[in-house]
């Protein structure tokens, strides 16, 4: 793995990472990218993956209408808001 | 008489025969936590609540839940309404749930008290609770040493003897780990026995709440509790729950353990090797029966989870991003901006490290290298377990290669020697297999864990099973000296 994938990787996380601790991420990654690595030599040709140790059809809620307002709790978390919605920096100019 | 080590079953009887009453039991157990606040085990108490409810539940003399007035702490990942939930970590520093867990509320239903909100690996991903962005907790047995993780804080606590259990959750180990390393008894029961709704999701085909307690029999009490179908979470197992507690005191003739012929003791520590080995006989002279077997793909259990946690906890904390709820940066030039100052400030650097592994294991090109290949191989882990379990009733395992060591002694160069601190543990989460570890010896003061792994939905032998032991020996009952606290 390259600085170019680090990078790559981070931006695609939403990641930003100090310029000093850069080759440390890089090696790391290395390190467990290895481990995970070690996996090749199994061999699942005929083997499904299983995603979920239950393997059932997700339970559906009945879909019943909730007239619950609770927007104003929601949005007490938000660092910024009105009283509608979350702000955030300008997106559209 | 003070309430400190006491278990579930006996403040029960303290209350029920009025030597002490709810109030004098929740203020003795906040006053604990105060004197044993060098620990770290809390990030946050809820003094006056509990002071309120104690009084509330005084002035009703109509009790006939076990769990009343019993003093219980929570591991800070699960959303507890108007109580500050922070998953240790900076970017929920200031987050006030608007909503409760499913398995805490029902633990509040059933009379139980929530003193506070304890101490634990940022998001649950770590084995020492040295991620923590509120600080290391102490091992209760020796000051400086971790208390294992990720539920580092639950573990503490309960060992300490400030509260008789708290809950925690187990994606890799994180119930069990800290339980054996700071001398307690800790149950993961199956994936899907007990709601996640509430629980703030680090792997979600992996994570699972469970009880940390002084006793099986406690485990169980609160296991009974928690338990149940939520139709709020769609991954919850709408099926039968026994009473944990009627058959915990099965006599467990006959019962049939495998050892598994892929985890080679040999390799550990002797005096860690010859706590199995006790065990081994101790179970054999109350009737149990040994047998080796064989899970050929077991030993790929640590990367096959190093892939599949990290890759689910990437797309889990995308949520974060600084805009609903959490830490937001300051001058931030434009949306994207925001969303990565947020987050780069935000979130510890082992929380960064499983990002982005899981974001290159998910990330086109890769996907199926990484990501499928672990679930294919999980598919034959589960397998595995399927042929063993037809011949035998639980598997027994230590829970941990070793006792707990010294904060900064371990991963600091390499996390993946962190990592193999879950050996024994991940197999079952992998494969959403209930399993529990129970003190069974200690090792230069320090306490050993033993693991049991029962067959799906079989906490009832686990439970049984780690009773009888305790039954007959006397680990559990081994307090820390708490001198240097």
């Amino acid at each position: 793995m390259d600085q170019e994938t680090v990078r790559t990787i981070c931006y695609l996380a939403r990641l930003e990472i100090d310029e000093e601790k850069s080759e440390k991420i890089q090696n790391d990654l290395e390190t467990i990218i290895e481990l995970i690595g070690s996996l090749q030599n199994i061999d699942t040709s005929d083997t499904e993956p299983l995603f979920s140790p239950l393997e059932m059809t997700a339970f559906k809620h009945e879909d019943i209408e909730n007239s619950d307002n609770r927007k104003d709790k929601f949005l007490e978390n938000a660092a910024a808001s009105n009283e509608d919605y979350f702000l955030v920096p300008r997106v559209v100019e | 008489m003070s309430i400190q080590f006491k278990s579930i079953t006996e403040l029960r009887a303290m209350l029920d025969d009025k030597s002490i009453s709810s109030s004098e039991l929740i203020q003795e157990s906040l006053q604990l936590a105060k004197k044993y606040k060098e620990l770290n085990c809390f990030v946050t108490m809820n003094e006056k609540i509990s002071v309120k409810k104690a009084s509330s539940i005084d002035l009703n003399e109509k009790t006939n839940s076990t769990l009343s007035g019993i003093p219980l702490a929570q591991k800070d990942l699960f959303c507890t309404e108007g109580l500050r939930t922070t998953c240790s970590s900076k970017i929920l520093s200031n987050f006030i749930p608007p909503y409760t867990a499913t398995a805490v509320e029902k633990l509040e239903d059933a009379g139980s008290i929530t003193i506070g909100k304890t101490n634990m690996d940022e998001f649950a991903m770590g084995s020492s609770n040295e991620t923590s962005f509120f600080g290391n907790v102490h091992n209760p047995w020796k000051k400086g040493y971790v208390p294992g993780g990720s539920s580092g804080g639950s573990a503490a606590a309960v060992s300490a003897g400030i509260v008789p259990a708290a809950t925690g959750t187990d994606t890799g180990g994180s119930i069990r780990q800290p339980a054996a390393h700071c001398g307690i008894t800790g149950l993961k029961p199956t994936y899907g026995r007990v709601s996640r709704w509430g629980m703030i999701a680090f792997a979600s085909s992996l994570d699972q709440a469970g009880p940390l307690a002084r006793t099986a029999e406690d485990c169980a009490i609160l296991l009974n509790a928690m338990s149940g179908h939520d139709s709020k979470d769609t991954t919850s197992l709408n099926s039968n729950v026994p009473d944990f507690l009627e058959n915990i005191n099965q006599p467990i003739d006959g019962l049939k353990i495998g050892i598994i012929k892929e985890f080679d003791i040999s390799d550990l520590d002797t005096d860690v090797q010859a706590c199995f080995e006790d065990s081994k006989k101790n179970y054999e002279s109350l009737g149990a029966q040994f047998v080796e077997v064989s899970l050929p793909n077991i030993s790929a259990s640590v990367p096959t989870y190093y892939s599949i946690a990290p890759a689910e906890c990437s797309s889990n904390l995308s949520r974060f991003d600084g805009v609903r709820f959490g830490h937001r940066a300051e001058n931030t030039n434009d949306l994207n901006d925001l969303y990565i100052k947020s987050r780069s400030e935000g979130f510890g650097d082992e929380v960064k490290r499983r990002i982005l592994i899981g974001t290159y294991a998910l990330s086109a090109g890769y996907y199926d290298a990484y990501y499928k290949k672990a679930q294919q191989v999980r598919r034959l882990i589960k397998n595995d377990f399927d042929d063993v379990f037809k011949s035998v009733d639980l598997l027994m395992t230590p829970t941990s290669p070793n006792t707990a060591f010294k904060f900064g002694s371990k991963g600091t160069q390499n996390p993946v020697e962190l990592y193999l601190e879950d050996l024994f543990t991940i197999s079952s989460n992998l494969a959403g297999l209930p399993a529990i570890s129970i003190p069974h010896g200690q090792v230069n003061s320090l306490p050993v864990g033993l693991q049991l792994i029962g067959n799906f939905l079989r906490e009832d032998q686990l439970l049984n099973a780690s009773h009888i032991f305790q039954k007959n020996s006397d680990f559990h009952l081994a307090k820390p000296n708490l001198e240097d606290f």
